[in-house]
């Protein structure tokens, strides 16, 4: 249970958040305000507002379950799941989208194809990003229910309300700038019970001793089945490596990390996902926005450090858990001490709070600039914007509630965060085959580019419905694939069905209009005016 | 059998018979050609508009540290 002193650290974070957003709430007069923070948001507190979105309490709770039970291989999705792709970003992409002065990649994909397009992948966005915030809710729900036995309805509730309304007040600069003060805490938290952990396992050293000494049913001698010769293959000795086999049972060999996750889903969420790139949209210069992604990849060479590593040292201390899920919890249970697990709380608060306002925001963006102004009222004033993006605020909220409420009935089927790399799968590898086959090639056209992403959107779920259990029992066939979680596969062959439709069918259709192709990379260094 | 179990077969074959140093090679050449290409940028897309300052003003230093951390884990790990 917490003591006072927990809860004095709690009540101050969350005192000092609602404040700092409230107090730039004020500042708001018009839309480009609340969307964008005015274009006048600085490097340093973008930088660290990515990473503090992408770490959510997902990630916390998701890293460190998933290094729990499949091992360091997760924090590939930390390194080249996001080092290489920002770094690209920040010199390719970054700067060409702020020079069109868009607000959103939707907005951008109008410019170059169709209206079509941007209502479909708005549609794609707004759907992920609202289910989105009902999963890292419910993280945050079963995080304090495990370790603190609060309600988890209560915590959904408090959480939800609170990040509601300084992100409805204060818009997107609210989002980063909290998102800063955030990312300081989050990592601070978690480097305590990082440094706890080593502490109490006796350092680096013994932990990938006693790593490599863990018991397995190899051990046992006993004949193996089938299923168990699978999950002594991940034995203990992988749980260091960040490169797994093929025939790993974990939903990380390497083919799908290089090919899943570096080549796709990686520069597909550092490019194309609209709530981390719209906070760059938002920078003082181009070069301030390419700044900022240089500064996260910096950043982000630490977070397995204190996000997975945690879930190894679990997986020393407390071996015997039946829902990975619950291994940071349980060890911040064993490891803090009354009055340090509020560190370790608001950290949490912040990663989960830092990634909910971005989403909200982006998803308030979404309806209002894709939706609103493009379909219903083009000519709305910029007070009118302010309103219907804060009303959109507090809807989504109410939204995020119910599902999480929802999800719970689910999430025990498998790890949080795979239910959110399996969502994002659908449509990541589909939108970016488009995104980056339309920059880069003048030929590529609307009408393909349409039928190409609902082709490849198609391919990826219906992979996913084709590797279903029920079904492969139902047809007498074996599942598509043979890892759990093969998320990473849907991504590379909906990527693949895209463009290759793509290319197929914009060598049949009519070239675009002149005016298009403005939104096209085609001179060698990038440098193209708009 | 359908198909798509037949080519996902064959291509989990093919994929698995790469042994696992080659595969580091992979990972790690990635970011070599990463760095390079970094390296080899233009002054104009990697520093303000009226250039550089100061150091933290080029934003190869960062790149490129931020590269060659990845390239020293993905060798030992």
């Amino acid at each position: 249970m917490l003591s006072l002193p927990d809860y004095f650290v709690i009540g101050l974070y969350l005192i000092g958040t609602l404040s700092m957003g409230v107090a730039i709430g004020r500042r708001l007069k018009t839309g480009k305000d609340f969307f964008l923070a005015g274009r006048q948001l600085p490097w340093w507190a973008i930088g660290m507002s990515l990473v503090a979105t992408d770490i959510g309490g997902t990630d916390i709770i998701g890293v460190g379950g998933a290094a729990y039970r499949h091992g360091m291989a997760v924090a590939n999705f930390e390194w080249i799941g996001c080092v290489p792709a920002m770094i690209v970003g920040a010199f390719v992409f970054i700067p060409f989208f702020y020079r069109t002065g868009v607000y959103t990649i939707p907005e951008f994909m109008e410019r170059r194809y169709n209206v079509a397009v941007r209502a479909i992948l708005a549609a794609c966005w707004l759907l992920f990003m609202a289910c989105n915030l009902g999963i890292m809710l419910l993280a945050s729900a079963k995080m304090m229910a495990q370790v603190f036995g609060w309600e988890p309805a209560l915590c959904i509730i408090v959480t939800a309300s609170l990040v509601g309304i300084y992100t409805m007040i204060g818009g997107l600069a609210a989002v980063v700038y909290t998102d800063m003060i955030q990312c300081v805490i989050m990592i601070l938290g978690c480097l305590l019970i990082l440094i706890m952990g080593l502490i109490e396992v006796g350092g680096f050293a013994e932990l990938s001793h006693r790593l490599a000494t863990l018991n397995h049913p190899m051990t046992d001698g006993a004949p193996l089945s089938p299923t168990e010769i699978n999950a002594s293959a991940e034995s203990t000795a992988d749980h260091a490596s960040l490169i797994l086999p093929v025939d790993t049972p974990s939903p990380y060999p390497w083919p799908g990390i290089f090919f899943g996750l570096a080549l796709i889903l990686s520069p597909a969420y550092w490019i194309g996902n609209q709530a981390i790139v719209q906070r760059s949209l938002g920078a003082r210069s181009e070069f301030e926005a390419q700044a900022s992604y240089i500064w996260g990849a910096l950043l982000k060479n630490i977070i397995p450090l204190i996000v997975a590593v945690p879930g190894l040292i679990a997986l020393v201390v407390v071996p015997d858990l039946q829902d990975s899920d619950g291994a940071i919890p349980a060890l911040v249970g064993l490891m803090l001490p009354p009055g340090v697990r509020g560190i370790f709380v608001a950290a949490f608060l912040a990663a989960l709070m830092s990634s909910i306002d971005s989403y909200l925001n982006s998803a308030a963006t979404i309806v209002t600039n894709d939706f609103f102004v493009r379909f219903v009222n083009r000519q709305a004033s910029d007070t009118q914007l302010l309103n219907i993006g804060r009303v959109t605020t507090l809807v989504l909220v109410a939204w995020a509630i119910v599902f999480a409420f929802s999800l719970n009935l689910l999430s025990d089927q498998g790890g949080i965060y795979a239910i959110f790399q399996t969502l994002l799968a659908f449509f990541q590898g589909p939108s970016f085959a488009v995104l980056i086959i339309g920059v880069f090639w003048r030929r590529a056209t609307g009408t393909a580019a349409v039928i190409a992403l609902l082709g490849g959107i198609g391919t990826s779920i219906s992979l996913c419905v084709l590797n279903q259990p029920w079904l492969a029992e139902a047809w007498q066939l074996e599942p598509l694939f043979q890892i759990q979680e093969p998320f990473l596969y849907f991504s590379i062959w909906a990527f693949l069905v895209t463009a290759g439709l793509l290319i197929i069918i914009s060598i049949f259709t009519k070239q675009v209009p002149a005016e298009k192709l403005q939104y096209v990379i085609s001179n060698r260094n990038g440098r193209q005016d708009i | 059998m359908t198909i798509l179990h037949h080519v996902g077969d064959v291509l989990r074959g093919l994929l698995a018979e790469v042994p696992l140093y080659a595969v580091r090679l992979l990972f790690v050449l990635t970011f070599l050609l990463l760095l390079v290409w970094v390296i080899r940028l233009p002054k104009e897309r990697t520093q303000p508009p009226n250039g550089a300052r100061r150091w933290d003003e080029n934003l190869k230093l960062g790149a490129v540290l931020a590269l060659l951390l990845q390239i020293i884990i993905y060798s030992l790990l």
